[in-house]
């Protein structure tokens, strides 16, 4: 038992683990916000765009969220780090990976959003253009809204699982919770700091979790 | 009498097959004209290819002596002119009544927030849903949904209404009150263009019908004539199922 919660290592790790918590904090906030503001961006292309010039536009937008959901997000990180400076990219850590969880968990978004917008009815277009709305207000004031209510358990999903992969930006020397946790376990040769960052990843992000099951409940029916 | 709307040689086909073929027809100032025939015959169709939510292939529309636009602002804005009211009434099932019937005078006719508001006030009221301003569509019956539809195209103040079968969702106890809507609708003097298979009301409000088969118009006239003295096989055969 000892092994598992030596106090004097627990002592030693928790200075750094709790500014871990920032930084996976920082680095979870930021990639969720990008990821779902790039999702939501690429989906209102997509279902804007109208005419054959721009209809390649669409398939673009389908190819990059299927290859980005086929990577692993740690596979995309360790190329962007360690690939990346080879083409002449220089990337810090927290960058590298932000973008690659915000590109990631971007692809499911898109797709999540994409999927909430077809599936509103047609005839509420066809009922908002006849009264003269454009597109862009017909999209805005009456698909989207619809189209968001449907998204939101599967988003929160998402961005549940980004926040916890945060966790892999410690292979890339970023000073977040397991990175530090990972360091004093190395030095002190004991469990304890890991089991401790293990206890912190659930205090961070249950209550992100139990969020998202009120949100389903209030937003499923209907 | 003048035309609000005209179709002259309108025609439609889906993936090669015809769904409307050489459509003339006129409605004017004031005047109800009915579209009858049976389901598949093209009534939806010719009224989807009058604001252009179906994209004719043939022939013009013509609306207030100008052929409707083919796109953007110009076509927006005679939509704006022109109401539908569909067959599964289409509400927005996000917003309530007055907010259903205030979005596009807000953010199609650039009313302000107050003005747009009175606009679907009055409209609600014409339809007899004055105290149902805030409820959402779902707490409201089918015939008052379909009424609040109404209203959504009256609150914009169209120079006609295109009516897609608006009662043949209904239960038949909620189509009266449609249909009385209707009916005060043109003793108000709005034009409409309505398909529908209502036989009765179609005889006792239209000024002139319009029997719709495999996407051609087999007869127009006034309901004594058209129903009472069918010239053609089709038109007696479909009167005599009814």
């Amino acid at each position: 038992m000892r092994i598992f919660f030596d106090p004097e290592v627990l002592a030693a790790a928790w200075p750094g683990i709790r500014s871990g918590i920032g930084v996976t904090l920082g680095l979870a906030l930021t990639s969720i916000a990008a990821g779902v503001a790039l999702g939501l961006l690429l989906a209102t292309v997509r279902a804007l765009i109208r005419g054959a010039p721009l209809r390649p536009v669409g398939g673009l937008i389908a190819a990059y969220a299927d290859v980005f959901r086929a990577m692993p997000p740690l596979v995309l990180l360790v190329v962007l780090y360690f690939a990346a400076p080879f083409a002449g990219i220089e990337l810090s850590g927290f960058m590298a990976a932000f973008v690659a969880l915000g590109l990631v968990l971007g692809a499911s978004a898109e797709e999540i959003f994409w999927a909430g917008i077809t599936s509103v009815n047609r005839g509420q277009w066809e009922a908002a253009l006849s009264t003269g709305l454009s597109r862009g207000e017909a999209f805005r004031r009456v698909v989207l809204p619809q189209a968001v209510r449907l998204t939101i358990p599967p988003l929160t999903n998402r961005a549940i699982a980004t926040g916890k992969n945060t966790a892999l930006a410690s292979v890339v020397a970023v000073p977040e919770v397991l990175n530090q946790a990972a360091s004093v376990q190395a030095q002190t040769a004991s469990p304890a700091p890991l089991l401790l960052a293990a206890g912190v990843y659930v205090a961070l992000f249950l209550p992100l979790v139990r969020i998202g099951r009120w949100l389903e409940t209030r937003f499923h029916i209907r | 009498m003048s035309a609000v709307l005209e179709l002259r040689g309108v025609g439609k086909t889906f993936a090669g097959v015809p769904a409307l073929r050489d459509i003339h027809l006129a409605v004017g100032t004031s005047e109800l004209v009915a579209l009858i025939g049976p389901s598949g015959s093209g009534k939806s169709t010719l009224l989807r290819c009058c604001n252009r939510l179906a994209e004719p292939d043939a022939g013009d529309v013509v609306f207030e002596g100008e052929p409707v636009p083919a796109g953007g602002a110009e076509l927006a804005s005679v939509r704006r002119r022109m109401g539908m009211v569909f067959q599964a009434f289409n509400l927005y099932p996000h917003l309530n009544a007055l907010e259903n019937a205030a979005l596009a005078p807000r953010r199609a006719a650039g009313l302000s927030h107050g003005e747009a508001e009175t606009a679907a006030r009055e409209a609600l009221e014409r339809v007899g849903l004055g105290d149902r301003t805030s409820a959402m569509p779902d707490g409201l019956s089918g015939g008052q949904q379909q009424r609040v539809a109404i209203a959504r195209a009256l609150a914009l103040r169209p120079r006609i209404l295109l009516l897609d079968e608006p009662t043949s969702a209904l239960d038949p106890e909620l189509v009266g009150s449609v249909l009385r809507v209707i009916r005060s609708l043109k003793e108000d003097g709005v034009a409409m263009l309505i398909a529908t298979h209502e036989i009765a009301f179609a005889r006792e409000a239209a000024d002139r019908i319009a029997f719709l088969a495999d996407g051609e118009i087999l007869e127009c006239g006034p309901p004594a004539e058209i129903l009472d003295r069918p010239r053609t096989e089709r038109l007696q055969s479909f009167l005599s199922r009814l």
